[in-house]
């Protein structure tokens, strides 16, 4: 931080807490607490609601603001959030962001996973200029809108795909050089665009792309898209598949004796719960992405601890103790992060809230997240730090084993040959 | 009946110099969005008594003409909202041939087939951006460019125009020759042929006539959230709304659409505000038990209390 801003920052919060220091500062959060989304949305809600204690209370955890009481830089002023229900519809996501806007007086909006309501919500923060914090959803062409007020922490479904390719470049270096990819995705929108990114960064990193092969997700038969696969030799194969061709596609490899030495999954299928239950060993060795994992805790002993405050919440206040997941912990991580820039602005004013985002740099070890950090590109405003995990089965269960400084198992390459 | 919409008339202007914040007047805007829906769909509902659960195509086809010629041709949207209503219009011919075939039920089950093959095929559509669906270029501020961002009063008289032009034709046609027709086609369709009423050529009428408001209202729609994708334009809950507001205002009425969207809109965003941010999906069974208690209790719907009351003529 430079000295000026450091000043202005000290001047404004002396000035702020003897002069008009508000009592509370609120938050309008827009997710869909009813209908199919409702049991995401009120995890999201936990999640937020636990972060908002962490603030307001004296808790001792390395996180932004989770020592003393409230936002220092506001006179110890405490966090709301007021709540509201899209339902999944984008036309309500812009209404409900307008109100809490305007009924409201919210200093700041959060939202709203869908990514399309996401993308009308935010158009209203950005109308009535005021900052718009998503935590949640993954659309790329989210932050390509030369947005204001729009600023993005979850790292998106391109960065995830090019996480592939950084994961194969590292392990090249450890001496596990894989030269050629092939493809394999199912042919609607989910896999199309997948393999959109991963031809895109396998021609940027180096790779060359041996096969390309679409497949309808409801084919009862995938024999001869594996033999294709089987007469190009990839050295790894990059999949996208939904939960029963994930298990068809394992199957058939088995059956027609293809073995690349490795298979990179985009989650999907190949995390589903049915998955390993159904290929049962066979599923051994196969790595998938993922965007966050409670066994992070290995490594980063506050997601534990964070992880235990959150089944006493849920046990609380609804009930039943329920584990994060990633889509709650990027809630989390997304309050945190609001909540420091408005700490650092020292004012509810927005556009020293914005400022104050875009100045944001807090460090990965003060996330519960597996990312480098959080800081806003100048222009797009996505956080530069994010990335994903990959997760490998092993014996049956998902183990992190990449990035490696937070991987809690040994990865395991190549894939020893079938039966073996 | 002419000072209680003279009144009307006064209220929708006056309203935003009363109301200035963002909420209200965007609350007013879906009440005439829906208001405009719902009178186009009692064309073809309520006047000819086809119900179609189908009229989010035609809502989506304004709403992807307009955006898709504005992205790819720098066309106006107000070109395109005429071009949308075209190819609305013809959609409707095409959808109405076949369907108008069938008759009560069957009519409307096969218009929420096409609905949902429409919403399917478009989601695949990459031309048409997919399930990602399309976000409009932010442009210039003004009438002729249809965007309006420091102020949603644009929006609104805009609007309050294009749902006045709509509720004058439908006066017009309900007491016109077409209006007749669709009576007569309404209460008995065998009759009404054996008395030389052409029913296929009039319900044809009264469904491009449906299609092309409809279409008209999803330009606006694209132009006023300036974002669209299968999800907030092709939904079949959108057409069983659109059908709803209509109904419980009072199928036929010209009024009724209208009276349904003033209830029925803030009914649904004062259930949610209230108690949508529990998180218990309260507010979607108050809204529910609502609606069901006007159902049983007025089936004339909100027009038959108003006429009840003497508010309005027949």
């Amino acid at each position: 931080m430079s000295f000026r801003l450091a000043l202005a920052i000290a001047v404004s919060a002396a000035l702020g807490a003897r002069a008009a220091s508000p009592q509370e500062v609120v938050i309008g959060a827009v997710y869909p607490l009813s209908g199919g989304l409702a049991k995401v949305g009120n995890d999201i809600k936990s999640a937020i609601e636990l972060a908002v204690d962490i603030v307001n209370d004296d808790i001792d955890l390395p996180l932004p603001l989770a020592k003393g009481k409230g936002l220092p830089h506001l006179g110890g002023a405490k966090l709301r959030v007021v709540f509201a229900d899209h339902q999944g519809a984008p036309e309500k996501g812009l209404s409900e962001a307008e109100r809490l806007v305007s009924q409201e007086k919210v200093a700041a909006l959060m939202g709203s996973y869908n990514s399309n309501v996401t993308a009308t919500a935010s158009q209203a923060a950005e109308r009535l200029q005021i900052p718009f914090l998503n935590a949640d959803s993954t659309s790329p062409l989210l932050t390509t809108r030369g947005f204001r007020w729009f600023f993005r922490t979850t790292p998106t479904d391109d960065e995830f795909s090019e996480n592939f390719f950084k994961f194969l470049d590292e392990m090249k270096k450890k001496g596990k050089a894989a030269k050629s990819v092939g493809l394999m995705y199912e042919n609607t929108l989910f896999g199309t665009d997948v393999s959109k990114f991963e031809k895109k960064y396998a021609q940027q990193h180096g790779y060359e792309v041996v096969a390309d092969v679409a497949y309808d997700s409801k084919a009862t038969n995938l024999n001869s898209e594996i033999q294709r696969l089987k007469a190009a030799k990839p050295d790894v194969l990059l999949q996208a598949s939904y939960t029963n061709d994930a298990i068809l596609s394992t199957r058939t490899m088995k059956e027609l004796d293809f073995r690349p030495q490795a298979i990179l999954a985009m989650d999907a299928g190949h995390v589903a719960s049915e998955f390993v239950p159904a290929v049962g060993k066979d599923a051994d060795g196969i790595i998938s992405r993922e965007v966050w994992a409670l066994e992070l805790g290995e490594k980063k002993p506050v997601v534990k601890k964070v992880n235990d405050l959150f089944r006493k919440k849920t046990q609380a206040t609804r009930g039943q103790a329920i584990d994060m997941d990633g889509t709650s912990a990027r809630a989390f991580v997304g309050l945190l992060v609001l909540a420091d820039a408005i700490d650092r602005a020292g004012s509810i004013e927005p556009e020293k809230i914005r400022a104050a985002l875009e100045a944001t740099d807090i460090a990965g070890d003060a996330l519960i997240m597996p990312w480098r950090g959080v800081k806003f590109d100048p222009k797009t405003h996505q956080n530069t730090l994010g990335q994903g995990i990959l997760v490998q089965i092993q014996e049956g269960k998902y183990r992190v084993v990449y990035p490696f400084d937070l991987a809690a198992a040994q990865i395991r390459w190549p894939l020893p040959a079938w039966g073996k | 009946m002419k000072i209680a919409l003279a009144i009307l008339a006064a209220a929708a202007l006056g309203f935003p110099f009363v109301f200035r914040g963002p909420y209200p007047q965007h609350l007013a805007i879906l009440v005439m969005l829906y208001a405009l829906l719902g009178s186009a769909w009692n064309l073809l509902g309520g006047f000819a008594g086809q119900v179609s659960l189908g009229q989010a195509i035609f809502f989506g086809a304004g709403a992807y003409t307009s955006t898709l010629l504005a992205q790819h041709a720098g066309l106006s949207p107000w070109v395109g909202m005429i071009a949308g209503a075209l190819v609305a219009g013809a959609l409707a011919l095409a959808i109405g041939y076949p369907c108008f075939r069938l008759s009560g039920h069957y009519f409307a089950i096969a218009t929420i087939a096409i609905g949902e093959i429409a919403g399917i095929a478009v989601t695949n559509w990459d031309f048409g951006g997919g399930a990602v669906g399309l976000f409009l270029p932010v442009g210039t501020e003004g009438l002729l460019s249809f965007q309006f961002h420091r102020s949603k009063l644009g929006y609104y008289y805009v609007l309050a125009a294009m749902l006045l032009a709509t509720l004058l034709l439908s006066a017009w046609l309900r007491r016109g020759r077409a209006g007749y027709y669709w009576r007569a086609i309404r209460e008995d369709q065998p009759a009404a042929r054996s008395v030389g009423v052409p029913a296929l050529r009039f319900k044809q009428i009264a469904i491009v006539l449906s299609a092309a408001l409809t279409a008209c209202a999803g330009t606006f729609y694209a132009q006023y959230v300036l974002f669209i994708d299968p999800g907030s334009v092709l939904p079949l809950s959108l057409s069983i709304q659109i059908c709803l507001v209509a109904v419980l205002g009072g199928v036929g009425t010209v009024i009724g659409p209208l009276l349904g969207a003033l209830v029925l809109v803030p009914l649904s965003e004062a259930t949610r505000v209230l108690l949508g941010g529990s998180g218990r999906s309260l507010d979607l069974v108050v809204y529910g038990l609502l609606i069901m208690l006007i159902s049983v209790f007025e089936p004339a719907g909100i027009a038959g209390i108003a006429r009840r009351l003497g508010l309005t003529a027949r």
